[in-house]
């Protein structure tokens, strides 16, 4: 593989901020670490660009052992999310930076740097100062800096969190053309599903520290491997309940008295505690009296929230449970108050351990 | 309802007044001095009769030219010295140290509550024993660094605490060395901060005489001239020094404030200013 993390730990005074994380990248794979705030994602990245030593394990980058090497030898590039241009240099002596710093030959560099300034649509901005110009246009200096100098991997913390949403949506295709176009790895920091999901080939989900799962981004949205991935990629209903009865083809929980099929039992015995989780748009809705499928549940519309190509359904139960069901907006649907079914199949249904054993060092 | 009016009616002669007992306060005995020293009778020159006669006489005096020199030396040095040391002591505090921080700044700026007097005073004991260092301007220069360090600290430390160190990041994961980082980044971006800190060294050098009195020995600097003479009565060449002074003094001040109006220098980088600005 073109960059291997092998066993990264990084000690913060007795707080282990990364915890033994082992991830191998392929040279033209465009990879998210996803997760929330504090988990250590961008940590993670700051060890890759040698911005941070870790603690334990050893960073590869095309071969060669990089771990001890300070970041201006490692060949790396990084976007930042407060852009972090240098303010007393115009555009071009920024773009120019890294290159200066490789001793390129002028001409060639100005070659480069035009070349940066055609494909981020930045021509005649090159004499401003990042003070003279718009957030989106510092934003792709920032991403030209980084590809000017055909870095080894692209590493991107964020770069469009301090980005309006229509702008962030028109960058997020760019920034995966560049990709596409250079075939170098770019690793990509977020806590936005929908940016790492749009782009990546593998999205890493990192909680608390350690890598949950690294997985094609159908998979970890299709099959979420743990309980923390399946509440934080997509949107979900989420169920507590006991398991009351588990064979190997299925698996019963009651959770407040709703009792729940699932197809698999995900390694629980009978009387352990559990999560469940539908995706809302595996809730599918039906006309009161509808009885079928595994888990049908009569529910009343209390309001509807229009997303355009689809609306958001959030139900309740007699008993007060909360459901939400995102259904395609094909001809009429329920309207507020009405009556329906929401039934969804046992194979749609993801079950977890409550206290999984991460074995996590605190 | 007429008590308001006069309450209101008096707020702002009431204002304008203390502002100018304030600044009467501050500048009488200096305006005072200026005066004299171009007019004729000096000590009394009221009503002023102009003349040059005692700037002439301060030229005349060789003294006073061998001091003016000293003093000159003692105060670019120090200033060039504790503006060093002070950046490299501000860069470790608030990149380096952490949450020990606070502590460290406190050894860092204790001098400043040192007597002056004791400054000098152990000094001299210090470097004559230690550094084989007699009375000489070399070792004024270490004792008076020892004061402005602090001093230029505050000043350096107020205004790095708002540099963004994350655009050395920036500069060293695009290949730029450490040092290369500091002279193309970081150097361009907080050196009005450090010239702040120059010129007050400077000026606290150029007019210091508690510590440089005991440890040059038999070197004269414009303060100690000018101390030394008073035992002869105060002669014209003192008030022509001491308004020459307070000019240089206020020129370098109004020199700083230009710069600063104009835009040319600003006092630390404010990128939260400069993003906000668009």
């Amino acid at each position: 593989m073109y960059i291997s993390l092998q066993g990264i730990s990084k000690q913060y005074a007795s707080v282990w901020a990364i915890d033994r994380v082992n991830m191998a990248i392929a040279k033209q794979e465009f990879v998210s670490l996803l997760g929330p705030s504090g988990s250590g994602k961008t940590t993670l990245l700051r060890v890759i660009a040698g911005l941070e030593k870790p603690t334990e394990g050893r960073v590869l980058i095309d071969g060669q052992d990089v771990t001890e090497l300070p970041p201006h030898k490692r060949g790396v590039a990084m976007v930042f999310q407060e852009f972090l241009l240098f303010p007393h240099r115009t555009v071009r002596e920024n773009l120019a930076f890294p290159l200066r710093m490789m001793k390129m030959p002028k001409a060639e560099m100005d070659e480069r740097i035009d070349w940066a300034l055609g494909i981020l649509s930045l021509q005649g901005l090159d004499g401003r100062y990042p003070n003279q110009l718009s957030g989106g246009q510092q934003q792709r200096v920032a991403l030209g800096r980084g590809l000017v100098g055909r870095p080894k991997v692209l590493l991107l913390d964020e770069p469009l969190a301090n980005l309006d949403r229509e702008l962030r949506q028109e960058m997020e295709v760019e920034i995966r053309r560049y990709q596409m176009k250079l075939g170098i790895p770019f690793i990509y920091v977020t806590h936005n599903q929908e940016e790492a999901l749009s782009m990546s080939d593998r999205i890493a989900v990192v909680n608390k520290g350690h890598v949950e799962d690294f997985a094609e981004r159908t998979t970890l949205y299709d099959k979420p491997k743990t309980a923390f991935i399946a509440q934080f990629v997509g949107r979900s209903n989420k169920f507590e309940g006991k398991v009351t009865a588990a064979d190997g083809g299925s698996c019963t929980i009651d959770a407040g008295g709703l009792s729940l099929t699932a197809s698999g039992n995900g390694g629980l015995k009978p009387g352990d505690a559990a999560f469940a989780f539908v995706k809302n748009e595996k809730v599918a809705l039906a006309p009161e009296g509808f009885v079928g499928e595994d888990n049908s549940l009569p529910c009343t519309v209390r309001d509807v929230i229009l997303r355009g190509a689809y609306a958001e359904y959030l139900l309740e139960t007699s008993d007060g449970l909360g459901l939400v069901a995102s259904r395609p907006r094909s001809g009429e649907g329920p309207s507020i108050g009405h009556a329906v079914v929401a039934h969804w199949a046992s194979g749609d249904v993801d079950l977890y351990p409550v206290k999984p054993d991460l074995g996590l060092r605190r | 309802m007429a008590k308001g009016n006069i309450a209101r009616k008096l707020q702002k002669p009431a204002l304008i007044g203390t502002m100018l007992i304030c600044y009467l306060f501050l500048y009488l005995p200096i305006l005072h001095i200026g005066l004299g020293s171009v007019s004729k009778n000096y000590s009394f020159p009221y009503p002023p009769q102009l003349t040059w006669a005692t700037f002439e006489k301060l030229a005349e005096n060789t003294l006073y030219q061998t001091a003016l020199g000293n003093s000159l030396l003692i105060g670019v040095l120090t200033a060039l010295l504790s503006t060093l040391l002070a950046c490299l002591a501000t860069m470790g505090l608030l990149r380096h140290a952490g949450r020990h921080t606070v502590k460290f700044l406190i050894l860092f700026i204790a001098p400043l509550f040192v007597a002056e007097v004791l400054l000098g005073l152990s000094s001299l004991i210090f470097n004559g024993l230690f550094l084989q260092l007699g009375g000489n301007l070399f070792s004024a220069i270490l004792a008076n660094t020892v004061h402005c360090f602090s001093y230029a600290l505050l000043i350096i430390a107020t205004q790095l605490y708002r540099y963004d160190w994350r655009l050395d990041d920036a500069a060293m994961v695009f290949g730029a060395t450490p040092l290369r980082t500091f002279f193309e980044v970081t150097l361009p971006l907080i050196w009005p901060g450090l010239f702040g800190a120059f010129i007050v060294c400077f000026i606290m050098a150029f007019n210091n005489l508690e510590i440089s009195f005991y440890l040059l020995g038999a070197t004269p600097t414009l303060p100690s001239v000018a101390w030394g003479a008073l035992r002869y009565g105060i002669k014209p060449e003192l008030y022509a020094l001491a308004s020459g002074v307070n000019v240089v003094v206020f020129l370098v001040l109004g020199v700083m404030f230009v710069l600063m109006r104009t835009g040319a220098v600003r006092f630390g980088h404010k990128p939260e200013r400069e993003r906000s600005a668009i």
